[in-house]
């Protein structure tokens, strides 16, 4: 058992503190969002894709809610429903355009 | 049970070694603000002519503590009001008041979030995905759904990522202690799930493990499975449980919507089907929550979506057991529910 917990604790530190929020994407000014109408379709349509094959998985599909509701949910949702941090970011970026 | 801990970190590392998929290059600046979410359900339910009315409200609150600290929790109400005489006689029941997870999410890295508190047993997906009434399919309790399941103090390791852009790895890790503090029952166990999602087929499969840290010290394991074909508006689930002290045990469950209907009214259907096995264990009465003799069950059902909130939903179902059949009806409805508890921007 002491083993176990050793592990447990060795991997949650390493794990946790070895990709730092450093590698993080920064966000991006919102001026770069209306500059750049090529990549926002392209993260939309991707958003929609990963939205549809994660959310509808469990229930149905919400209507948007306030992106500050929308920011919590899909927080709640990554621990939750295991989404992938990529999934997370498209997601709410499509929920919240 | 100890072995398994380097697999994940093995696996872990592997997913840190990925850091090169690309990130979006575009984000929101959404913040997030406290939600108070949660459902409520009537759902009376006829179980070999005994009626009862399961009545629950469970609220869920979400609350950012940073921009990478989540508290979360969920509690619930629910009276399960039976005939004071069985079949006869006015209802009486009291109100069950329970606290299903209370935790704080840290989340480390894009890879590893550590949950610390009370949360919900990650043994299959049942438990932690599909149990509010608002969510699942078909609204009686799996047959195996005592097994491995129910909530849990202590610690836990949980993440997701991409191995490639056709599938993802996720892994939840858990070790809880015993309490009997009210409301924060638990139990001393180890666990572990393991599971792959194929994004493009909308396939999920994986496995679960558990070691029970007292009384018979005994070892639980599960399947789960989850499918979504993408050109049908179907979703199948199932799931098994292997114990050899309390039983093992399927279920397989379809779910179609009608979204190829012409009326708009037909499209708010769906149609459920599932079945269930379970054989009883070598050692009965391990656990009470379990059917006590071999049991089968098949049930069909209508849902019938409202609106995004509402959902109204019958099902019929006939259990199989050498003690006799019966049949089992339910009716309802439920509601989901979302309010913000911060300032909308």
């Amino acid at each position: 058992m002491r083993k176990l917990l050793i592990a447990l604790g060795l991997t949650s530190a390493l794990l946790a503190f070895a990709g730092t929020s450093a590698d993080a994407p920064k966000p991006s000014a919102s001026t770069a969002i209306s500059s750049n109408r090529a990549v926002h379709e392209r993260w939309m349509t991707e958003g929609e894709k990963r939205y549809r094959a994660n959310c509808s998985r469990c229930h149905q599909p919400p209507h948007k809610f306030p992106p500050g509701v929308m920011a919590m949910a899909v927080r709640h949702m990554r621990v939750r429903a295991m989404l992938t941090d990529e999934d997370t970011k498209y997601v709410l970026y499509y929920m919240t355009h | 049970m100890q072995k398994v801990f380097p697999i994940i970190l093995c696996l872990s590392l592997a997913c840190l070694a990925q850091q090169d998929v690309t990130p979006p290059p575009l984000t929101s600046d959404a913040k997030p603000v406290p939600v108070l979410s949660g459902y409520a359900a009537f759902v009376p339910t006829w179980d070999g002519g005994s009626p009862t009315l399961v009545s629950i409200i469970s609220p869920v609150l979400l609350v950012p503590l940073s921009s990478n600290l989540v508290f979360e929790s969920r509690g619930a109400f629910e009276g399960d009001f039976q005939r004071r005489n069985g079949t006869s006689g006015d209802f009486t029941g009291a109100i069950q008041k329970s606290l299903d997870y209370a935790e704080i999410d840290y989340i480390g890295n894009p890879f590893v979030t550590i949950t610390a508190g009370r949360f919900l047993t990650p043994f299959n997906l049942f438990n932690e995905r599909f149990y509010p009434n608002w969510i699942r399919n078909t609204q009686t309790d799996p047959l195996i759904l005592p097994i491995g399941t129910g909530s849990d103090d202590g610690i836990m390791l949980r993440g997701a990522a991409p191995l490639s852009p056709k599938v993802n790895f996720n892994y939840a890790a858990y070790f809880s202690t015993l309490s009997t503090a009210d409301y924060f029952q638990s139990e001393r166990h180890a666990g572990i799930r393991l599971g792959a999602f194929l994004p493009r087929e909308r396939l999920e499969f994986g496995i679960s493990a558990q070691h029970q840290l007292q009384d018979s010290r005994l070892t639980r394991y599960g399947l789960h499975l989850e499918w979504q074909p993408p050109q049908l508006p179907l979703d199948i689930r199932a799931e098994a449980a292997l114990s050899h002290q309390e039983g093992n045990g399927f279920w397989l469950e379809g779910a179609y919507r009608l979204m190829g209907a012409r009326q708009a009214v037909l499209r708010r259907i769906q149609l459920v089907g599932r079945t269930q096995l379970f054989q009883i264990g070598h050692i009965p009465g391990t656990n009470p929550d379990v059917p006590f003799v071999d049991t089968q069950r098949t049930e069909f059902g209508v849902n019938y979506y409202l609106n995004d909130g509402w959902k109204a939903l019958a099902s019929y179902g006939r259990t199989f057991t050498a003690a006799g059949d019966s049949n089992i009806w339910t009716v309802g409805m439920t509601y989901r529910f979302v309010f913000p508890l911060g300032p909308r921007p």
